[in-house]
C-alpha cells in the first residue's frame, strides 16, 4: 500500500513542479489574494468624507468642526458657504456627510440655548452611515460638556446617571482586518485544495490515464491518499504562511498555540480534498470538475461566518453551517489566534471538522470505486 | 489452472438499449496472438475493458489467466497488461517518470523496480531519450514506451487495443516485430486491429460485426470457409466477358484490374487455360495466380467493405 501511495504522490509532486502553473494556483494565487482580500476587506470607518457648510463662520463654529475633523473618523473634503451646495456633495457621492452649523451657532451657546446641527448622511452604505452618525451624536455631547465647562456655563447636557462603558476584548481597537484575515486563510485553504483536486482527477478522466492506472492493482484509497497527500502539504504551507503574513502585514495577534490551527487544518483538508476527489469523480470533463467545485464555494464561504455573522442569519439556517466545514475552521484559527483558545476549547469544531472529513473521504472513496470500476 | 489464458463465455455488454458485445464465445490459448478484428464500434474495445475490469460485464463470464473477471479482478490486474488505444501515459513526464509510476503503481518497490524499469527503456530504444517529455517524443517512440509499459510487471497476458492506429508502416512493422517476439517469450496476445495485413500476423482471428463474434479461425481457415476458390487476377479483360467465363464464382475490379474467383475444380481456375479461353474470344489478357486476402472473407461475411 505504502509503495503505491508513494508512487501517485511522487508523479503528482513531479506533475505540479513541471506545470508553472498549478503552482501559481497553489502558491502564488493565494499569498496575492489575502495580502489584497486583507487590504480590501476593511469593514472599520475611517476618513469618512465631509463636507462642511458653516453658515456662522464664528471662532465656536469653526472650533466646533475642528474638533470634529481631528480624529480619524472624519475627513473634510470640501468646505462650502451653501448648505443647498454641501448636500448636492452628498448627492453627488462626493461625500459622506453634509454637516450644516445654522447662522446663530455661537449665539445660542453663549445665551446657554440648544442648537441644532443638521448632518445629512449617505445610507447607501448602510454601515458607514450609522458609525458616522454614533460617532457623531458621541462628539457633539463630548464638545457640549467641554465647552459649557471651559465657559463656566452649567452644563445643558448633564451625564445620564448609568452609563455603559464598554471594554472590547480580544480586538480593543475593533480592527476588522484581525477579524477578516483568518476567514479570508480559511477561503483560501478551501480553493486551492478543492479546485486543484477536481481539476487534476478530471484531467487524468481526459487523458486516459486514469484508465491506465485502473488496470494496474492499486487500490482506490491508495490512489486517493497518493493523490491528496502532495496538496495537503501544499495546503499546509500556505496556511502556515498565509498566517506569517498575517502576523506581518495586518497585525494579527498570535495568542494561542499554532499547532492547534496546523491540526485544524489537516483535518480541514481532509474534507475539502475529498470533496475536491468527490467532484471530480462525478465529473467527466476539466471543465465540468471546474463548475462543480465553484459550485460548492460559494455556499460553504457565505454559510463560514467569515463575512457576516452566523448569529444574524435565519434560525432555519443557522444549524445548517454547523455542516460547513469552513464555519468551523473560521472559528479555529480566530479562537487561537485572536482568543488564544485552548485545544479543549475547539474540541467541539476539531472534532466536527474530523467527522466530516472522514465520512467525506470515505465517501469520495467509494464514489471513485464505484465510477471507476 | 486452465489450458487457455482466456475463456469467454456468452459475454455481453450493454449499454442501456444498446448491445455493445452480443453473447461472445471463445478462447485464447497461452502464448498466442490473437486478432480481434472489426468496424470502429464492433465491440472490441468494449470487450477488452471487460476482460481487463475496467468494465462489468451485463451477462456471461470470462476468464484471464485462470481468475474469473467478475470475482477477482484485482487478481486480474496483477497478471495482464493494457495498452489502450489512445497513448494514455503522462506527456507531461518523462518516459523513466512514467515507467517509476507505473511500475510503483503495479506494487514494483525498490531494486525490483529499478531492474523493470532499466529494462523497459531498454526495450523501447529509450535510453538516451529517457530524460525527455514523452509528449515531444515522436508516435512510434511513445508506443514502444506504452508498450513496454505495459510489460512492466511480466504479465501473462498483454491486451493491446488498436496499438497501431496512427503509427507510420515503417514503426508499425517495427512494432509487430516485438509483438511477435514477446509472443514466442510464451506472453499470451490479444490484439484488436483494423489493419488486415497485421491480422495476417495473427495465429487466430476473430471478427466482430455488430456486437457479434462472427467468424473466429486462423487466416488461413478463415479464407478456406468463407472465400473458397481459387483466384485470379486480369488484366486487360473486360468485366462482362469474365462473366460469362464457366465456374466463375465472382469477379470485381482491383484497380485497373480484375480479381476472379473460380470453383476450386473449374478448368480455367488455371491461368494458363483462362488466357487460352479469352485469347479465343479474341481478347489478350495477362493472367496471374492470386492468394485469398483477409478482405475476401470480409467481403464474404459482412457484404460491404466495412475495413
Amino acid at each position: 500500500m505504502t509503495t503505491e501511495i508513494l508512487a501517485v504522490a511522487l508523479k503528482e509532486i513531479r506533475q505540479t513542479r513541471r506545470d508553472p502553473r498549478t503552482l501559481a494556483v497553489l502558491v502564488v494565487a493565494p499569498l496575492m489574494q489575502l495580502i489584497l482580500l486583507g487590504f480590501a476587506v476593511n469593514l472599520d470607518v475611517t476618513h469618512v468624507p465631509v463636507v462642511l457648510a458653516d453658515a456662522d463662520q464664528t471662532a465656536e463654529s469653526r472650533a466646533f468642526a475642528e474638533a470634529l475633523l481631528a480624529g480619524e473618523t472624519f475627513e473634510a473634503v470640501a468646505a462650502l458657504p451653501d448648505p443647498e451646495a454641501a448636500a448636492a456633495e452628498v448627492i453627488a457621492g462626493r461625500a459622506a456627510i453634509a454637516l450644516i452649523i445654522p447662522p446663530g451657532f455661537a449665539a445660542a451657546l453663549r445665551a446657554g440655548r440648544a442648537v441644532d446641527v443638521q448632518a445629512l448622511a449617505d445610507g447607501s452604505d448602510a454601515q458607514r452611515a450609522v458609525v458616522a452618525q454614533n460617532t457623531l451624536t458621541a462628539f457633539a455631547a463630548r464638545w457640549s460638556l467641554a465647552y459649557s465647562a471651559a465657559t463656566g456655563q452649567a452644563p445643558r447636557f448633564t451625564q445620564a446617571p448609568v452609563e455603559i462603558r464598554p471594554r472590547v476584548l480580544y480586538n480593543p481597537t475593533l480592527n476588522s482586518r484581525v477579524f477578516f484575515v483568518p476567514g479570508v486563510a480559511a477561503t483560501l485553504l478551501l480553493v486551492v485544495t478543492l479546485v486543484v483536486t477536481a481539476m487534476g482527477l478530471a484531467r487524468e478522466k481526459e487523458d486516459g490515464t486514469l484508465e491506465q492506472i485502473l488496470v494496474t492493482p492499486i487500490s482506490s484509497e491508495a490512489l486517493m491518499l497518493g493523490k491528496v497527500l502532495p496538496y495537503g502539504l501544499i495546503g499546509l504551507f500556505d496556511l502556515a504562511l498565509a498566517v506569517t503574513l498575517g502576523a506581518a502585514i495586518f497585525g494579527v495577534p498570535l495568542r494561542g498555540a499554532l499547532p492547534i490551527v496546523g491540526l485544524g487544518g489537516a483535518l480541514y483538508m481532509l474534507t475539502t480534498l475529498g470533496l475536491g476527489l468527490f467532484v471530480a469523480s462525478a465529473a467527466r470533463t476539466q471543465q465540468q470538475a471546474f463548475m462543480g467545485a465553484f459550485f460548492l464555494i460559494l455556499p460553504m464561504t457565505l454559510l463560514s461566518g467569515f463575512m457576516s455573522p452566523i448569529s444574524n442569519m435565519p434560525a432555519w439556517l443557522q444549524p445548517l453551517t454547523l455542516l460547513d466545514p469552513m464555519r468551523h475552521m473560521v472559528e479555529i484559527l480566530r479562537g487561537v489566534l485572536l482568543k488564544g483558545a485552548s485545544l479543549a476549547d475547539l474540541a467541539p469544531q476539531l472534532l466536527w471538522l474530523a467527522g466530516m472529513g472522514l465520512t467525506v473521504f470515505t465517501a469520495a472513496a467509494v464514489a471513485l470505486r464505484k465510477r471507476l470500476a | 489452472m486452465s489450458a487457455y489464458a482466456v475463456e469467454v463465455e456468452g459475454l455481453t455488454r450493454r449499454f442501456g438499449a444498446f448491445i455493445a458485445v452480443n453473447d461472445v464465445h471463445f478462447q485464447v490459448k497461452q502464448g498466442e496472438i490473437f486478432g480481434y478484428l472489426g468496424a470502429n464500434g464492433a465491440g472490441k474495445s468494449t470487450t477488452i475493458k471487460m476482460l481487463c475490469g475496467l468494465l462489468t460485464p451485463s451477462e456471461g463470464r470470462a476468464t484471464v489467466a485462470g481468475r474469473d473477471i467478475a470475482r477477482d479482478p484485482r487478481g486480474i490486474k496483477r497478471v495482464i497488461g493494457y495498452m489502450s488505444q489512445k497513448f494514455s501515459l503522462y506527456m507531461d513526464l518523462s518516459p523513466r517518470e512514467n515507467l517509476e509510476f507505473f511500475a510503483g503503481a503495479q506494487g514494483l518497490r525498490g531494486r525490483a523496480r529499478k531492474i523493470a524499469v532499466e529494462a523497459a527503456l531498454n526495450r523501447a530504444d529509450l535510453r538516451d531519450r529517457s530524460g525527455q517529455r514523452a509528449g515531444d517524443l515522436p508516435g512510434g517512440l511513445r508506443q514502444r514506451l506504452a508498450l513496454a509499459s505495459a510489460r512492466l510487471h511480466a504479465p501473462s497476458v498483454l491486451f493491446l487495443d488498436e496499438p497501431t492506429a496512427g503509427v507510420a508502416p515503417d514503426a508499425r512493422r517495427e512494432f509487430w516485430r516485438e509483438i511477435r517476439a514477446v509472443a514466442a517469450q510464451g506472453t499470451t496476445v490479444f490484439v484488436t486491429t483494423h489493419h488486415l495485413d497485421e491480422a495476417e500476423y495473427c495465429a487466430r482471428v476473430g471478427l466482430m460485426v455488430d456486437g457479434r463474434l462472427k467468424a473466429l479461425d486462423t487466416p488461413a481457415g478463415l479464407k478456406a470457409t468463407h472465400a473458397p476458390g481459387r483466384f485470379l487476377t486480369i488484366e486487360g479483360a473486360p468485366k462482362a466477358a469474365m462473366r460469362a467465363a464457366p465456374g466463375l464464382m465472382a469477379v470485381e475490379p482491383f484497380g485497373l484490374r480484375l480479381r476472379a474467383r473460380f470453383e476450386a475444380a473449374a478448368p480455367l481456375a488455371d491461368p494458363a487455360r483462362c488466357a487460352a479461353w479469352l485469347a479465343d474470344q479474341g481478347i489478350a489478357a495477362r493472367v496471374e495466380r492470386a492468394e485469398a486476402t483477409l478482405e475476401d472473407v470480409f467481403l464474404a461475411l459482412v457484404g460491404v467493405e466495412v475495413l
